[in-house]
């Protein structure tokens, strides 16, 4: 279904106007776009088989397009998962490194801008007061940010003391590092058994050339 | 404005809409070839100041969506020179002033001066001036030169021309080596379930909201006759082919209600 042009043409319209909306209300942000202007991301979601076009234009706006034939400056390929979890990351250099994503291009301006639309300071006060009014709009937007920065803090906090819980009380997962080394490992097994098998190859392949001889 | 240098090679008629003689289609009725000018003109002249209710109407409001994808396909980079043939409100226009930019031309061309005046005052009063220029003009007919436009697109607007192939020719004299056509038109459901809800939408539904809304049910019934009478995706494929368009594709919208056609000049 996300095939028809349409249907993903809705879809990305909706995010685009969600994102430049957000950008609108961020003037910090403004400054930081400029460097971004004329940066074209491919997002290839392997899984769906499509591939949305996040490109950043001069007048400090991103276009989202299903179809682009310019010059692509990162192209990431994964599945949607991969991807949520690359958007959505505190840490985008780490996890590009340590996920099955894919990355063909420079990734320093994929990591900017995925930084920067996770930092957005919005400031609500402007579209509330255009709502409830000068006074009413203010409160609100006070509020809303004070809600909106402790919902940040608790889901840090969360996040840390489930990680402490999981790691140092129930001891149920193995600390980073030593995961990290158990990764190496592995990924070191599988290099020597492909070189393994393709010497295995090769020597199978003389073998029968002497008895062809 | 520019004027065309080679009009003249477009008077040679010939083509699928030449061989009926002197009688072509309006909706389901045959009507003498030089009639349709004067009545497309009148239907549009009659929903002009409507017309985006109209397109809302006819798409469910996402004709939007359409359009956008052609913009998508267009690759229209910023200092080209954009023709948008009958380009109605200025939706297509507008979009393509930002992408062209300062250095860049768009050009919104329709037959009908309703429509130009409600799309040029809607282009103001969007702030879309210094890059857009205003031509009444005929497709078939184009007053620009060989080989001066890097982009055209003609949105819901061939199925109104009285001689499409001709239409095409003048479009492919136009456009620059490497420049690309887009017709974004109704089309056939490629579905025959839809494709019947579609015709009881299009022929039941939709001319009672037309006498509703706009108190003018004809218009609306002649629109979606039009569309029925509008080539289906590959005989459509074959005029631009025969127009001598270059790799010439089309995309399928919302299950063939609606096809975007993709062209080349060589």
């Amino acid at each position: 279904m996300l095939h028809d042009p349409a249907i993903l043409a809705a879809l990305l319209a909706a995010a685009e106007s969600g994102i430049n909306r957000a950008l609108a209300l961020a003037p910090t942000a403004s400054s930081d776009f400029d460097a971004l202007a004329g940066t074209v991301v491919a997002l290839e979601i392997t899984s769906l088989e499509i591939t949305v076009y996040t490109a950043v234009t001069a007048t400090r706006a991103v276009r989202l397009m299903s179809h682009f034939e310019g010059h692509v400056t990162t192209q990431v390929s994964g599945s949607l998962e991969d991807l949520f979890a690359l958007i959505v990351s505190d840490d985008p250099a780490a996890l590009l490194i340590n996920s099955p994503i894919e990355v063909h291009g420079n990734t320093a301006p994929l990591i900017a801008l995925q930084q920067l639309l996770t930092s957005l300071e919005i400031n609500w006060q402007q579209p509330l007061a255009d709502i409830f009014g000068d006074v009413l709009g203010h409160q609100m937007a006070l509020h809303l940010s004070a809600g909106i920065n402790w919902g940040r803090e608790a889901a840090t906090s969360l996040r840390r003391q489930l990680s402490e819980y999981l790691l140092e009380e129930g001891r149920l997962t193995p600390p980073e590092t030593e995961l990290e080394d158990f990764f190496e490992g592995v990924q070191s097994l599988k290099l020597q058994a492909e070189r393994l098998d393709s010497r295995i190859a090769r020597l199978a392949r003389r073998i029968s050339q002497r008895g062809a001889g | 404005m520019t004027q065309s240098t080679d009009i003249d090679q477009d008077n040679i008629s010939s083509g699928e809409d030449s061989h009926r003689g002197d009688t072509t289609d309006f909706g389901f009725t045959e009507v003498p070839r030089e009639d349709k000018a004067r009545l497309v003109r009148g239907v549009f002249d009659s929903v002009a100041s409507r017309y985006d209710l109209m397109n809302d109407l006819m798409s469910g409001g996402i004709h939007r969506l359409w359009k956008r994808f052609t913009i998508e396909l267009s690759a229209v980079r910023a200092g080209q020179r954009v023709l948008d043939i009958a380009g109605g409100t200025g939706d297509l226009a507008a979009r393509f002033s930002d992408l062209v930019g300062p250095e860049g031309q768009v050009i919104l061309a329709d037959i009908n001066a309703a429509m130009l005046r409600v799309g040029r005052d809607r282009l103001i009063d969007r702030g879309k001036v210094g890059n857009i220029e205003v031509v009444q003009c005929d497709a078939q007919h184009l007053p620009f030169a060989d080989d001066s436009i890097d982009c055209i697109t003609i949105a819901f607007g061939l199925r109104n021309v009285t001689d499409k192939n001709r239409a095409l020719r003048s479009m492919y004299r136009v456009l620059k080596p490497g420049g690309r056509l887009l017709v974004l038109e109704f089309s056939k459901p490629t579905n025959t379930l839809l494709e019947q809800v579609y015709d009881t939408y299009s022929f039941k539904i939709l001319p009672r909201i037309g006498q509703l809304v706009a108190q003018d049910a004809d218009s609306y019934r002649y629109l979606a006759e039009s569309i029925r009478k509008h080539p289906d995706q590959d005989t459509l494929l074959g005029m631009m082919e025969d127009a001598e368009f270059a790799d010439c594709q089309y995309h399928n919208m919302t299950g063939g209600i609606v096809a975007v056609h993709r062209g080349v000049k060589a």
